[in-house]
């Protein structure tokens, strides 16, 4: 996308938004009633759905058990209506797997396995509308349907994608930000404690930068577990109305 | 074939050691095993030994049609095979954890980055581009595979030359080395992957894990950066909680060592580049070390051929005549083809003995035509003995049929006629 | 009577072997012949899966893996004759519910591909040191369109000639273990062949003992 200006003069990009301005986060807990857990998270235009079964006994392969923790098993998938092409293999190809070991790699970080030896837990996330980020959307959708399971977890895992445009670090990239050859660093962190679960950065990207980057997200990450932790308290306090307390 | 498992005392051990910074090869905590670059004998092939993972990368071209959203720009192909040679644990065509994990970080090193122009990889533009594909295979694996396989995959394309091809209006020629000399692909720059792993949650750090450190570990950052500082892919794995700092030594260390590589691939460029012009032998052949107790050549030998050709007529003399051929197809009646001889017609058709003992279990030929063989052959066996007794078993109801013919044992009448018993009792069941 | 023009057209290429040149293996051999190099790496006697054991002899399986592009169906095929000769050859009952696996990795073709194999095969059982009733070796042989006899031929030479052929032989007594040919070719010649490789293959075996000997030179 050559020409195409992502950041302006007056510091403005495409969309309207300031350089460490984020989408607009809208988020809905307990979508599903079957479901252990389930959270409905919209990141702007990027709409994903996650969804929590655990823990539960060991299904499939009792070879893979682990004697002192909980399996976590993630799967990761795109509808076929997310992008603007029909997607033709929504989940099985390289990327998605790829994307389903980083999702059970960031929440074997945070969940507290310990609790559940012998036991498995699924997340299943799926990205209805893909504009952008999907990483970062997928952790924090899967992050609240966690948290509506009654998973304990150590913290929040929150996730930003930050590109690297004149020389400014630009928070929450959408899917034309993206493209654009930038540099993109996705990170999830455990805001409280400042601990990275996942790392993960594309691109050419002095090494100088590095640094400011990495900050740049934290901020993000930060800003977005606040809005989580809002959105927590909120459900929390409808249910109990509901329940009578 | 599975792989050993890992005793809890090796890894309390390997722990403790590297809690007091000692690591099993004796090396300091930042420090390489020892790199050797060798290459093949074709353009495009590099060997890589990393202390004792051996990695073998192959670089091929062929023209194909582009894809649609990019038309003038050629494909990158690569493709991580973990051959079952390198580690037990490898199965032949699976696509396991750590092969998609490797191929997907070493696609994003490599292709993300941008190393390779695609555009002068363009032929005609939306009809062919060249596709470079990339097979790197793992033939010994003692740790570390993501480096070893990134080191083979750029020194591999530096090496690689394509054939030169000229266009003539819609024609488009490829033209053999022989007639024309190949052109060296355009690369940008060279992107090397560092693997550091963790231990202790965080608190211990090592580089370029051996194989016995990488099963004790708990997680795996990989930071790819080229010599110009530019980090080009990160990459952290496992379920590891890095801090901020962490991951800025990290890279801090990466540069220092990339640039080291940097410079062994370049030098292993050279002398391979001096070797091919002074026209020496050059490829795997000759980098076999002669000085090796486990390594021995031997130079062009003759065969003798003096008595061949009379062994061989000898031999051809010898042999017995070759079968006569069937004739082809024979019609025994109009519209009925048979060729070959097939199997004689057993039934009712021998001028043998057991002809008339047949006659009597035509009744039931269907069922008891295996049993029947089975009874022939028994029969068989004792046609030349003398009589026999008959067997000590009570159940059996002995009826002699051909009393006439002496040398027919009562044994076989009785067997015989069990058997029928046994098939006229199958047959009510059937029923 | 079939012309065998003079020996100068009949030689082995110049080969060399490497043993144990990989450490997880059991045993590991690199065989170069001419510019035809192959590495073959041998895991056994090892833990078999239920579904492939013999309850009485060890499971042979043999992976032959290209330099470019997935295995197809010329690998399978060589496969089996590579996996059949050592069959033949390997005292597989001394290790029952065991698997035996032999891998073979082309590093370079060009010509005597199957030959090749066999040779790095036998290497690499040796420095396993799985229990073996003979050696073997593999010669391939190529028929020029004008009747003559060439072997250990490159990949040139196999194009141009008119049928190719491989023999598996053995040490003790020269016997074939294994023939895989190609093109057409007559009773005689493939007589005068089988003699040819007999030949050669004692040269080969020399070549094994004479590696071997210079082995184990430093223990004995």
């Amino acid at each position: 996308m050559a020409g195409l200006e992502l950041l302006s003069d007056q510091g403005y990009r495409i969309d309207g938004r300031k350089a460490t301005e984020l989408r607009k986060v809208q988020a809905r807990m307990g979508v599903f009633a079957q479901a252990d857990g389930s959270a409905y998270l919209e990141q702007g235009n990027t709409k994903a759905l996650a969804v929590v079964y655990g823990p539960h006994e060991m299904r499939g392969s009792r070879s893979r058990t682990l004697h002192d923790r909980a399996v976590i098993n993630c799967q990761y998938s795109m509808a076929t209506f997310s992008t603007a092409e029909r997607k033709r293999r929504p989940h099985g190809d390289r990327k998605s797997t790829e994307m389903s070991l980083h999702l059970k790699q960031t929440f074997e970080a945070a969940v507290m396995t310990q609790l559940y030896p012998r036991s498995q837990i699924d997340i299943y996330v799926k990205i209805l509308q893909s504009d952008g980020g999907n990483y970062s959307v997928c952790v924090n959708a899967a992050t609240l349907a966690v948290i509506d399971a009654g998973i304990p977890m150590r913290d929040y895992v929150c996730a930003c994608t930050v590109g690297f445009v004149d020389e400014t670090p630009l928070a929450d990239l959408c899917y034309a930000e993206e493209g654009g050859g930038v540099s993109s660093l996705a990170l999830a962190l455990l805001p409280r404690g400042g601990q990275i679960a996942l790392l993960q950065m594309d691109a050419r990207l002095h090494q100088d930068h590095l640094e400011t980057l990495m900050e740049a997200a934290m901020t993000a990450c930060k800003g977005v577990s606040k809005v989580l932790d809002e959105v927590v308290r909120q459900h929390l306090q409808e249910v109990s109305v509901l329940t009578g307390e | 074939m599975k792989d050993t498992p890992l005793a809890n005392c090796e890894r309390d051990f390997l722990l403790k050691a590297i809690e007091e910074k000692k690591r099993l090869d004796g090396r300091q905590t930042y420090d390489y095993r020892k790199i050797k670059i060798t290459f093949g004998t074709d353009y495009g092939c590099c060997f890589v030994d990393l202390g004792k993972t051996r990695v073998m990368a192959q670089v091929s071209c062929e023209i194909v049609t582009p894809k649609e959203n990019r038309p003038n720009e050629g494909i990158m192909f690569f493709n991580i095979e973990l051959s079952p040679m390198a580690s037990p644990a490898f199965e032949q065509g699976r696509q396991s954890e750590l092969s998609v994990n490797l191929n997907r970080q070493l696609e994003r090193c490599l292709r993300n980055s941008k190393c390779i122009d695609t555009e002068s990889l363009c032929v005609v533009s939306g009809e062919k581009v060249w596709q470079i594909r990339v097979d790197i295979h793992m033939l010994n694996h003692d740790g570390n595979l993501m480096d070893a396989a990134s080191i083979a995959a750029i020194t591999a394309l530096y090496h690689f030359k394509r054939p030169d091809v000229g266009i003539q209006g819609e024609e488009v020629t490829v033209y053999p080395p022989e007639e024309r000399d190949p052109i060296p692909l355009s690369i940008y720059h060279m992107p090397i992957s560092v693997s550091f792993s963790f231990f202790q949650q965080g608190t211990y750090l090592l580089v370029d894990p051996c194989e016995r450190e990488e099963r004790v570990m708990d997680g795996l950052l990989m930071i790819a950066m080229n010599k110009h500082r530019e980090i080009c892919s990160i990459q952290s794995s496992g379920g590891i909680m890095l801090l901020k700092e962490q991951v800025m030594r990290c890279s801090k260390i990466a540069s220092v060592k990339v640039s080291e590589i940097t410079e062994l691939i370049t030098k292993a460029l050279e002398n391979d580049k001096k070797a091919r012009k002074a026209g020496g032998r050059f490829g795997f052949a000759e980098s076999m070390p002669q000085e090796r107790i486990t390594a021995l050549k031997k130079d062009e030998t003759p065969v003798e051929m003096t008595d061949v050709t009379e062994t061989a007529y000898d031999i051809v003399q010898k042999a017995e005549a070759p079968p006569q051929t069937v004739p082809s197809p024979v019609l025994p009646v109009p519209g009925m083809g048979q060729v070959g001889l097939g199997l004689q017609n057993s039934w009712g058709l021998e001028d043998d003995e057991e002809e008339e003992e047949e006659d009597d279990d035509s009744v039931e030929e269907q069922e008891e035509k295996v049993t029947k063989m089975e009874v022939e052959q028994h029969r068989k066996e004792q046609s030349s003995g003398d009589v026999v007794e008959i067997s000590d078993s009570e159940e059996e109801e002995v009826i002699i049929l051909q009393p006439e013919i002496p040398n027919r044992g009562p044994k076989n009448a009785g067997s015989s006629s069990d058997q029928k018993g046994a098939a006229k009792s199958k047959k009510r069941q059937t029923k | 009577m079939m012309e065998v023009c003079g020996s100068s057209n009949v030689s082995l290429r110049e080969f060399g072997c490497e043993q144990s040149l990989l450490s997880r293996p059991d045993g590991s051999a690199s065989f170069i012949q001419g510019d035809t190099s192959v590495l073959a790496g041998v895991y056994g006697p090892a833990e078999v899966k239920v579904s492939k054991e013999i309850y009485d002899r060890a499971t042979l399986e043999v992976l032959v893996q290209p330099k470019v592009g997935l295995p197809s169906v010329r690998e399978r095929s060589q496969e089996q004759c590579v996996r059949e000769t050592c069959e033949a050859s390997l005292l597989s009952s001394l290790h029952p519910r065991s698997s035996l696996t032999l891998i073979l990795q082309v590093l370079h073709d060009d010509g005597s591909l199957l030959s090749c194999f066999l040779n790095a095969a036998c290497m690499a059982l040796m420095d396993a040191g799985l229990p073996m009733s003979c050696l073997f070796c593999g010669v391939t042989c190529a028929i020029h369109a004008d009747g003559q006899i060439i072997t250990d031929p490159t990949a040139a030479q196999e194009k141009e000639s008119r049928a190719l052929m491989t023999f598996a032989i053995d040490s003790t007594e020269h016997k074939v273990l294994m023939s895989s040919t190609k093109g057409s070719f007559s009773v005689h010649e493939l007589q005068q062949c089988i003699a040819v490789s007999q030949k050669a293959s004692e040269k080969i075996f020399q070549f094994y003992r004479d590696s071997v000997r210079r082995r184990y030179s430093k223990t004995l």
